[in-house]
């Protein structure tokens, strides 16, 4: 798909995405009953069979092969597209969006940090599976496989090019949330990640309004900006990147050689393809690429430990986030004057409990706190690393030869494969001699004719 | 679409241009559909969050009038219409939005689905640019991706700073901070922990004493007392304000509390001479209806009895406010808990127990649900727990009791005998045997808690039970003269009431058997106190009796107090205290003899 400009402005205004508008999630108090009736007690609903539970790896397994098979063996971006529908039906609308990948590392964290926390096998299936093929074959779980990618690519209408210093610059958020979401999820507090994932409401079709409204702005985004959740916020496609960068199988735009005719060079919606990159630059640019590249190594450590101290300096405010921490700073805060309402409110009946022992609540609460204070440290170590390697990636000069996606920001959609004329020659829409002789890439990495 | 020549796909055809212009129309018409929607469901978002039946304004204001008129049945009926309506368009605002998402859905589906053909409709197909240099690696993109990152950084760090700045934790830094916040929370604002349960034993820091039966070993009575010539009193102090409210005594100190239609204090004495320490005013209430109740001439506005936990005593006045005085008369805290519904005026007096002064306000009709059982720290007046009773109004003291280790507090109220948890207010268990206007307290005598249904009956109660322990544990009772103000007394063996007509009853604590009785000829309302092995009896018009505490009735002296006397006394420290209309007495030898070590 070819970037362009806007030219329906009235449509964007007026056009809407997919998405619900559910009322407020609110506690529902029993009527007040005076004729001695028995309020039955609340149920809650049985966990999803065992079975179904199989069902859904075996399900993504089956999900991943395919999408191997029509990124890598039939080259079929169709293939690529009728899967990525099914995904989006299944595990987006049928099942929710949950159980999901993206939410898995919050699973492995807590039950890495907390010994009584048991991992379901989904969550520990649906973590460990996309990162093995990621491992082998790239991102095939975000081409076909992941329900919000798969939204995100059918709902693209005319893509806008993103400015590479932007995207670059972006690209170490979803490494920042990833790094949140773990550390919150190791005190046990809530699911980051889950709790604030703007897709997942249109999927359920309810949520609180802050939450619609961020999967409304998301989807009208994704309309003219290829997946900007993959992009600029998937925690879980920062795993998948750093294993995609050693992946066994890379896609290749040409499924022969590069003939250098740059007819790919707009094909990628999601600026994912680069450009051959010369062997080397001017001399004087190297000195400052080295001094810049020195200057950043021997600052890491410092960077690091910096930006560890100010995180563990957010542990405190970010505590709150647990209810237990929440409570005893509502009872310590100073006394408020009690309404004048009779009626309770759960808010109310909390504090009355936390009146009844507070040694307990503000024993508890503290060390909660010092659990965020120590998990502070951890997402500030690793929001340093990430700064730290992303300034010293800027400075490292990758040789290319041909025109070829980036391993970690391709998420195989097989977009651009027809844009490549050895793929149109390959598929008989070509032919063989419309290739001119002589335009073959003398440094290509593929074979020559 | 195949070749006919090979098995490969063919290219699509071309889409004329006004199947495109159709295509876009389409798109328009389907934009707008997808918009009518979004705007409907908004809009009635909007409306249903102002029907909420958790927070309508409305129904709450009903329901805060309901509690006022109780009886009102027309506001029941449409308290239940406006529930019933909010609860329904609840749900209709649920239907309305589940059908409109899906709507939106398939109107999205549609707009997607015509807009990516028509913009496919008029793409062009791509050119590079002529053949020439590829263009260099720049290195612009990665300059300005580090700038861009610097500044984000300088954002983020400016945005976590504001947040660790402006959103401070009030929860202590340290664990020994966290220690020294729960002892203040627990012990006292001067930072000290309340005097244990085995000091308070040796004061009178409550109603009918630590434990709260009348009974002391330790005090004594003078062999003579005569008020004429001052033979048996140790001192006599004027007392301004006037009260019915029994003295409280705490090492050197003995405190008082006074009220009359506008003015409301705590008075401290010197126990060893009588003479005034400091007398403070309980800060009135700012509404000034609140200071306006109606009250009975025999119970006016200092009925109830304060208590003190050796740090601080507390005082609650017929207006319902509270005050809490530290033993040098500045003031603790004060609360404002009135106006009260009681048709003689509030007089069920406090305890406390570790820290937490306990106050039971029953007030107006049971089905009112007006009464109330506090438990509120000492220190900081902050209420620790409260809850409802479904009693109507009440006049009698609640009771410590110390069962296998679970503290209780049991409680009369209307037909019932309640005990909660002391530490949480849990009801722990409840017996349906009380009847008539609750005003004699409880008392605990060895195993039992002994209670009065007034004018009908004596009951002696095991409190080891859970749930309604109404036909499994009461002990025994007897209907002999059973008082209808005063409350009992025991020693250990024997149970002594006065019926306030003047009937005195010896009932044996074993078995609930009389052993005798004896009209004492006066009325009375203070509670016999036991002081040693004598009864130390008080008419209401100033008659005093001292006789044995024994199986047999034996009258030592009588004497005439020439004033009148409501409260009990107080035993503490050996000597015996005893509020009369006017004075505070202590009875025994004068000041600068000796009294007896306890």
């Amino acid at each position: 798909m070819h970037a362009t400009r806007i030219t329906f402005p009235g449509r964007f205004l007026a056009a809407c995405a997919t998405g619900a508008l559910a009322l407020a999630e609110q506690r529902f108090p029993p009527p007040d009953f005076e004729s001695g009736y028995q309020i039955p007690i609340t149920q809650t609903p049985p966990p999803r069979a065992l079975a179904l539970q199989y069902l859904d790896v075996v399900l993504l397994l089956v999900a991943l092969a395919l999408a191997w098979y029509f990124v890598y063996r039939r080259r079929s971006r169709r293939g690529v597209l009728w899967l990525s529908l099914a995904s989006l039906l299944y595990f987006g609308f049928y099942r929710e969006g949950c159980i999901c990948a993206i939410g898995a590392p919050q699973n492995i964290a807590l039950a890495l940090a907390d010994p009584t926390y048991a991992i379901p096998f989904t969550a520990l299936a649906f973590f460990v599976l996309p990162l093995v093929f990621s491992l082998l074959m790239g991102r095939v779980f975000c081409a076909a496989v992941c329900p919000h990618g798969a939204l995100q690519d059918v709902i693209l209408i005319k893509p806008v090019k993103v400015p590479a210093w932007l995207e670059q610059g972006l690209s170490i958020v979803p490494y920042l949330f990833l790094g949140a979401g773990v550390a919150v999820a190791t005190t046990g507090a809530t699911f980051l990640l889950c709790r604030y994932d703007p897709i997942v409401p249109l999927f359920r079709m309810t949520g609180s309004w802050p939450l619609v409204a961020a999967a409304l702005g998301t989807v009208a985004l994704g309309l003219f900006v290829g997946r900007p959740y993959c992009r600029f916020l998937c925690p879980y496609g920062a795993l998948l990147r750093l294993g995609s960068l050693v992946a066994r199988w890379r896609v290749r735009i040409t499924p022969d050689y590069c003939t250098q005719c740059r007819l790919c060079e707009t094909s990628c919606p999601f600026g994912a393809i680069r450009e051959p990159a010369p062997a080397a630059g001017p001399p004087t640019a190297l000195d400052r690429d080295r001094r810049r590249l020195g200057w950043f190594l021997l600052g890491l450590p410092l960077l690091v430990f910096l930006t560890g101290w100010g995180g563990s300096h957010l542990g405190p405010p970010a505590s709150r986030l647990h209810p237990t921490v929440a409570l005893a700073e509502r009872y310590l805060a100073p006394a408020e004057t009690r309404p004048p309402v009779a009626t309770p409110t759960p808010e109310s009946l909390a504090l009355d409990r936390a009146n009844q022992d507070p040694k307990t609540l503000l024993t508890e609460a503290r060390r909660i706190q010092q659990r965020f204070h120590r998990a502070g440290w951890g997402f500030g170590i690793w929001a340093g690393l990430v700064l730290g390697f992303k300034l010293i990636s800027l400075t490292l000069r990758p040789m290319r030869t041909d025109f070829e996606p980036d391993r970690a920001a391709c998420v195989a959609c097989a977009r651009c494969f027809l844009s490549c004329p050895n793929e149109r020659v390959r598929l008989g829409l070509l032919p063989p001699d419309a290739i001119p002789a002589g335009n073959e890439n003398p440094r290509s990495e593929a074979a020559p004719r | 679409m195949r070749d006919a020549a090979s098995s490969t796909p063919a290219a699509p055809a071309p889409i004329p241009a006004p199947a495109a212009l159709a295509l876009q129309r389409a798109a328009i018409v389907a934009a707008a559909f997808c918009f009518l929607v979004l705007a409907s469901l908004a809009i009635r978002h909007v409306q249903s969050r102002q029907a909420d039946p958790w927070k309508s304004p409305e129904l709450l204001a009903l329901k805060e009038r309901l509690t006022t008129q109780p009886k009102d049945e027309a506001l029941k009926e449409q308290i239940r219409h406006m529930d019933l309506e909010l609860r329904q368009r609840y749900f209709q605002h649920q239907t309305f939005s589940r059908y409109g998402a899906w709507l939106l859905l398939g109107g999205a589906i549609v707009l997607v689905a015509l807009s990516k053909r028509a913009v496919a409709a008029v793409a062009q197909p791509y050119l590079p640019p002529t053949a020439g240099a590829l263009p260099g690696r720049s290195h612009d993109p990665a300059r300005r991706t580090q700038w861009t990152l610097a500044f984000a950084c300088a954002a983020l760090i400016l945005t976590g700073a504001a947040l660790v700045l402006g959103s401070a934790s009030l929860l202590p830094r340290s664990d020994a901070a966290l220690e020294r916040l729960l002892s203040r929370r627990a012990g006292g604002d001067e930072e000290l922990p309340v005097p244990s349960p085995e000091v308070a034993s040796q004061q009178w820091p409550r109603f009918l004493g630590p434990l709260g039966n009348s009974c002391s070993t330790n005090a004594r009575l003078p062999e003579r007392i005569d008020p004429a010539t001052g033979d048996g009193i140790a001192w006599k102090t004027p007392i301004l304000l006037p009260g019915f409210n029994s003295p409280l005594v705490w090492s050197n100190r003995v405190f008082l509390a006074g009220a009359d239609a506008t003015n409301r204090a705590v008075i401290a004495f010197d126990a060893e001479s009588g003479a005034l320490l400091w007398q403070r005013p309980a800060p009135p209430n700012p509404a000034a209806a609140a200071n306006q109740v109606e009250v009975s001439e025999g119970t006016g506005y200092a009925a109830s009895t304060m208590a003190t936990d050796g740090l601080r005593v507390y005082a609650f006045f017929a207006t319902g406010d509270l005050a809490a005085f530290r033993f040098d008369g500045t003031l603790a805290w004060s609360k404002h808990l009135g106006p009260l519904k009681n048709q003689y005026g509030h007089a069920t007096s406090l305890i406390t127990w570790q820290g937490r002064l306990i106050l039971q306000l029953d007030q107006g009709q049971a089905e009112q649900g007006r009464s109330r059982l506090y438990a509120i720290d000492g220190a900081t007046g902050r209420v620790v727990w409260e809850r409802t009773r479904l009693v109507p109004e009440s006049w009698a003291t609640p009771l410590l009791v110390d069962t296998a280790n679970r503290p209780q507090i049991v409680t009369l109220g209307g037909q019932w005998v309640i005990a909660y948890a002391a530490n949480d207010g849990t009801e722990i268990w409840r017996a349906d045997l009380l009847t008539g206007e609750i005003a004699p307290s409880p008392i605990v005598a060895g195993p039992l808690v002994l209670v009065v249904s007034p004018n009908d009956r004596l009951i002696a109660l095991r409190p080891d039970g859970q749930g309604d322990v109404t036909k499994t544990h009461m002990a025994w009772y007897t209907d002999e003269t059973a008082p209808d103000i005063s409350s009992p007394a025991s020693n250990g063996e024997f149970v002594f009431s006065v019926a306030t007509f003047g009937m005195l009853t010896c009932i044996r604590l074993d078995d609930g058997k009389k052993v005798w009785e004896q009209d004492l000829g006066m009325e009375v309302h203070a509670s016999p106190a036991i002081v040693g092995n004598e009864l130390l009896l008080l008419g209401r018009k100033g008659a005093g009796i001292i006789a044995a505490a024994a199986a047999e009735y034996r009258e030592r002296i009588r004497f005439d107090l020439g004033e009148a006397v409501d409260a009990s006394p107080a035993l503490a420290g050996g000597a015996v205290f005893l509020r009369t209309q006017q004075h505070l007495i202590r009875f025994g030898r004068p000041a600068g003899t000796s009294s007896p070590t306890p």
